[in-house]
């Protein structure tokens, strides 16, 4: 309906003002968010709306000339996840209550949780740091006080002995490293005082509820190994590293390998790092990190809220919500760990993973019992996660499908370009569910008013392509009563054009080198628990050239990530040293 | 110990909020001190603006009518002031969308931080960039109680700028509890247990704290700038709690240990009436056995696309609030969702009017204010809020009245009325840009 020059301003608009310029001019943003580099066509390059693609793609700039030196953007301090939380103290004290299961959510930035910057303590999660800490020290000095002791008996050797013993060799699990000289005497203090006021088990469980409200143990506290030469950089230490290492690829406490090697010298090279997370990736704690990824990415975490409209979906059972998560988390874990790998087959494979009950949902034939196995759909029909019914289920509303977030899907979770929300008065009600109309013509105004075409060019005919899916994730062939039209148009991304059904969208969106770099900052930002800002853009070109040359493997990108500056180094910012 | 934990309050405050630290003394000279009855401070926050033609009463300041939103208030006529005319001044100025603005600003009064939080229209935002008003009321007055606030929330979801009210200080929001079995696990599981073991619970608990803050204010001096606002919230965390100590509800009056029936999924939208109704009476029952002094209650998040089926409204909240004026379904949808939280609102008034207090009720003691997002959904006017206070704060706060206030008057001066109601010295809050002399809702 609009030609190009249109679409472009709007694209333009939407990078300087959101995609509709507010009257009175109260919320125009600054300049500072406008389009990445001056002077670029946007339609023609393809530019990120978000403007945060920075210098990765500006042609007129050589970004390898921008690369030297040690560059590994900002390092804040990290604090445990509820996640990383339950899983450190299940393979610290053997734990599987999930304690952290009633402490309450992570702020969330970027679609991630982890975001170092969101993750403060308010005072009611200090309460139930305190009051985890104190259950988890009761239980383990009542279940395993002999194995926190290390054997040591106080009957025959001494009380004072075996507290130093504790302390000395169950400490460094804590802490995940050595303690220092004062730290011990500070924790051997309180046991003592727990001795006097009351007796030996006392002061041992005192000096654990202790050390598990330490800013050691809740906090990866880095100070960093100096570097000849340099003032404002440092080289990670091998403790430390040995942490990263273990937080990002298992969501928890480094391994008694790791730390044996950080302990001898042999987790200093990035051979070394690349080593250990090759070994790690071999754990099934890997397999947890990559899936907690993948929920807050394909926002699988959301699936189980859904609540459905009993009148439009009389038969949908709410019981199988849990199971469409089953299918995608088991899905993603087959193609990253025991298929391809890949992320194009993410994207394009034409099976999924279902049981009985979940095939009887989509009307499949094929499993009969409650295990979950491989159903071959078709490429007409299937395409990876993006027709599958959780993602389907999650993108809709109560009562119909939603092209606008399945386009947004798209546009922000798959390419990485931002879509603002809505503007200031206008009517953000989807149109009403009319039985005698399909969806997209319901959905006409926002092509035919030029005030909403501006964002919703960007994101209804990318969603147009899903109508295939109704609202709670199933197959239809009409709407209606009039067969299904799933066609659909990418513009103003890289590469642009008309398709029909996902998988045609699933065939331009493996050829745009948008979603190779957007799968590596999304890593990024899980991986690092930051945002990327302009000085990583070498870190991002490295790592999007490394998954390209890998056939855009998953796992080998893991490893990528543990080999760049931001990983082996920090931007040193305090007075600390490192043991 | 009780002292020195005040006078670090009183420098974060001045570190905090905007407004200038106050020395130790001041703050404290301004409270009535524990021997009089407890003063209360109590927030009610709800989205997306109301319909002022529906909201606004008509007649004269001491002889008016409701209008048909507040018509549930009707029977509390003698304890409210519909307050009519405050202007989130400030909530114009700064990084954010409408909705962020509006709700990161409505208690802190003051721009919010750059970030990362997107917004409409191109925008984004980070948290608020200081202390709201609540906490800062804390800071002087809950000194004394087990809990220096509690944060209320039915059905807040989602973990950004919309999604919070209460602030520490610049970018230390405190996240409300949604759950009411959580909540009432916290408040009331150890409350008049065995004093014995309470008492050793404390000893113990005394000698951990001490360690924990000593291993954090050892760590502050060795980190950089960024790290080290965060640890230090994290300290002031756990010295609050060691302050605390020992400190339990009183029992007596109004206060019983309540019984918890059967909760329904709180995250549940048709349960939101229910779970509503079990926070307002922990929260009531908290106030009434001392165990705090300020608390808020958030009723969803800015913005919330939640529809009303126990109103039949099937429609988003903020998908209808940004309809015209002249969709007459939506604008009688509005004032319908409005007139269900007025009786929410009202629903608390009574309970706390029903507590009684020394010679009156714990209303009588209390400021319970009750906050909209917005003063309009479609166009997102943050001029004319419409509040309405209920209560009297020991006797501040003069009720039973249509109070319009004429010409431009931010919101920063309808909080340092507060907080003088509540016993509080200071002239400037948040922005004092914006400040021109506290509105006096005596």
């Amino acid at each position: 309906m609009y030609g190009r020059g249109l679409v472009t301003s709007a694209l333009l608009a939407t990078a300087t003002w959101g995609c509709h310029n507010d009257s009175g001019g109260s919320e125009v943003a600054s300049a500072g968010s406008g389009i990445g580099s001056g002077g670029t066509d946007a339609a023609d390059t393809g530019n990120d709306p978000n403007g945060t693609s920075g210098g990765d793609d500006t042609g007129g700039n050589n970004p390898e000339a921008q690369c030297e030196g040690i560059t590994p953007g900002p390092s804040p301090v990290r604090r445990m996840t509820r996640v990383e939380y339950d899983n450190t103290v299940r393979d610290l004290l053997g734990d599987k209550t999930r304690p952290g299961l009633n402490f309450p959510a992570e702020e969330e930035s970027l679609g991630f949780n982890n975001n170092a910057d969101t993750l403060v303590v308010a005072p009611i999660l200090a309460e139930q740091y305190q009051d985890a800490a104190e259950k988890l020290a009761e239980a383990a000095v009542l279940n395993h006080l002999p194995a926190l002791l290390g054997g040591c008996n106080p009957a025959s050797l001494g009380e004072a002995v075996c507290a130093e013993k504790f302390v000395t060799n169950f400490g460094p699990l804590v802490y995940r490293r050595p303690l220092a000289a004062e730290e011990s005497t500070a924790l051997l203090a309180v046991f003592n005082a727990g001795l006097d006021q009351f007796d030996f088990e006392t002061g041992i469980r005192l000096v654990l509820t202790t050390m598990l409200q330490s800013p050691h143990f809740l906090y990866r506290v880095e100070f960093g190994a100096p570097i000849e030469g340099e003032t404002e950089v440092r080289k990670v230490a091998p403790y430390e590293l040995a942490s990263r290492l273990s937080y990002f690829l298992w969501g928890s406490m480094p391994d008694a390998t790791l730390i044996k090697a950080a302990a001898s010298g042999k987790l200093e090279t990035r051979a070394d790092v690349a080593a250990q997370a090759r070994r790690m990736l071999g754990d099934p704690r890997a397999r947890e990190a990559v899936r907690e990824f993948h929920d807050q990415w394909l926002k699988l975490n959301h699936i189980e809220e859904v609540q459905k409209d009993p009148d439009m979906y009389p038969d949908f059972d709410p019981a199988v919500l849990a199971l469409l998560r089953t299918e995608a988390e088991t899905f993603i874990d087959h193609v990253i760990w025991d298929g391809e790998g890949d992320l194009n087959t993410m994207l394009q494979a034409p099976y999924t993973f279902m049981n009985a009950d979940l095939a009887k949902h989509y009307g499949v034939v094929g499993p009969m019992t409650d295990a979950f196995e491989k159903v071959e759909l078709g490429p007409s029909k299937a395409s990876g996660f993006l027709t599958q019914g959780g993602l389907m289920a999650v993108l809709a509303k109560a009562n119909q499908t939603s092209p606008i977030h399945r386009g947004k899907f798209i546009r922000e979770s798959i390419l990485c370009q931002f879509i603002p929300p809505p503007p200031d008065n206008v009517d953000i009600t989807p149109p009403e569910v009319d039985p005698s109309l399909p969806t997209r013509e319901r959905f006409l105004q926002h092509s035919a008013d030029p005030f909403c075409a501006g964002c919703h060019s960007l994101m209804d005919p990318v969603g147009f392509g899903f109508e295939h899916f109704d609202g709670i994730g199933k197959w239809r062939d009409t709407e209606a009563g009039k067969p299904i039209n799933a066609t659909g148009e990418i513009i103003s991304a890289k590469v642009m054009g008309t398709f029909d059904g996902v998988p045609g969208l699933a065939t331009m969106l493996v050829e745009s080198p948008e979603v190779e770099a957007c799968m590596t900052r999304q890593w990024f930002r899980f991986a690092y628990g930051r945002g990327e800002k302009n000085e990583d853009n070498c870190i991002l070109d490295e790592l999007g050239a490394e998954f390209a040359a890998s056939g855009r493997s998953i796992p080998d990108l893991l490893v990528t990530l543990t080999q760049t500056d931001a990983f082996m180094y920090r931007t040193h910012t305090g007075e600390g040293e490192s043991k | 110990m009780k002292k020195s934990t005040l006078s670090r309050r009183s420098v974060l405050r001045g570190v905090g909020g905007a407004c200038i630290a106050l020395p130790l003394l001041e703050i404290m000279g301004g409270w009535d001190g524990p021997a009089s009855l407890p003063k209360r401070f109590v927030v009610f926050w709800t989205p997306n603006g109301t319909i002022l033609k529906d909201w606004r009463p008509t007649g004269t300041e001491k002889k008016y009518t409701m209008g048909p939103i507040l018509k549930p208030l009707e029977p509390f006529k003698s304890d409210v002031i519909v307050l009519d005319g405050v202007d989130e001044l400030s909530a114009y100025d700064g990084p954010g969308d409408a909705h962020q603005k509006a709700t990161g600003q409505g208690l802190t009064a003051t721009a919010l931080q750059e970030g990362d939080f997107k917004g409409a229209g191109g925008n984004s935002a980070g948290w608020g960039n200081g202390i709201s008003v609540d906490q800062a009321i804390a800071n002087a007055v809950g000194a004394a109680t087990q809990f220096s606030s509690l944060e209320f929330g039915v059905n807040v979801y989602g973990a950004n700028v919309g999604s919070r009210i209460s602030y520490r200080g610049p970018a230390q929001p405190i996240p409300p509890e949604n759950d009411p079995v959580a909540g009432f696990n916290r408040l009331f599981e150890g409350f008049a247990s065995d004093p014995e073991a309470a008492k050793r619970r404390v000893a113990e608990r005394k000698l951990v704290l001490d360690a924990v803050g000593a291993d954090y204010q050892k760590l502050l001096p060795k980190v950089g700038a960024a790290d080290r606002i965060k640890l230090e919230a994290h300290l002031d965390a756990v010295r609050d709690i060691e302050m605390r100590l020992g400190s339990g509800g009183t029992m007596g009056g109004a206060c019983v240990k309540p019984e918890l029936g059967p909760v329904p999924k709180p995250t549940e939208i048709v349960n939101t009436p229910a779970i509503g109704k079990l926070q307002m009476d922990l929260l009531a029952m908290a106030l009434a056995c001392d165990l705090t002094r300020v608390a808020s209650i958030m009723w969803n998040n800015s913005a919330t696309a939640k529809p009303f089926p126990w109103l039949n409204i099937p429609e988003g909240h903020h998908e209808l609030a940004h309809r015209g004026d002249d969709d007459a379904d939506a604008q009688a949808k509005i004032t319908k969702i409005n007139t269900w939280y007025c009786e929410q609102f009202a629903y608390l008034v009574e309970k706390l009017k029903s507590m009684p207090e020394g010679n009156g009720s714990v209303l009588d003691n209390t400021l319970l204010i009750w906050v909209n997002e917005h003063q309009k959904g479609n166009d997102h006017d943050r001029d004319q809020i419409p509040y309405v206070v209920a209560g009297r704060a020991g006797g501040a706060v003069k009720a039973g009245r249509w109070m319009q206030v004429p010409g431009k008057v931010s919101h920063n001066d309808l909080w340092v009325g507060c907080m003088n109601a509540m016993g509080l010295p200071d002239k400037t809050f948040g922005d004092p840009t914006y400040c021109k002399g506290a509105l006096n809702l005596g």
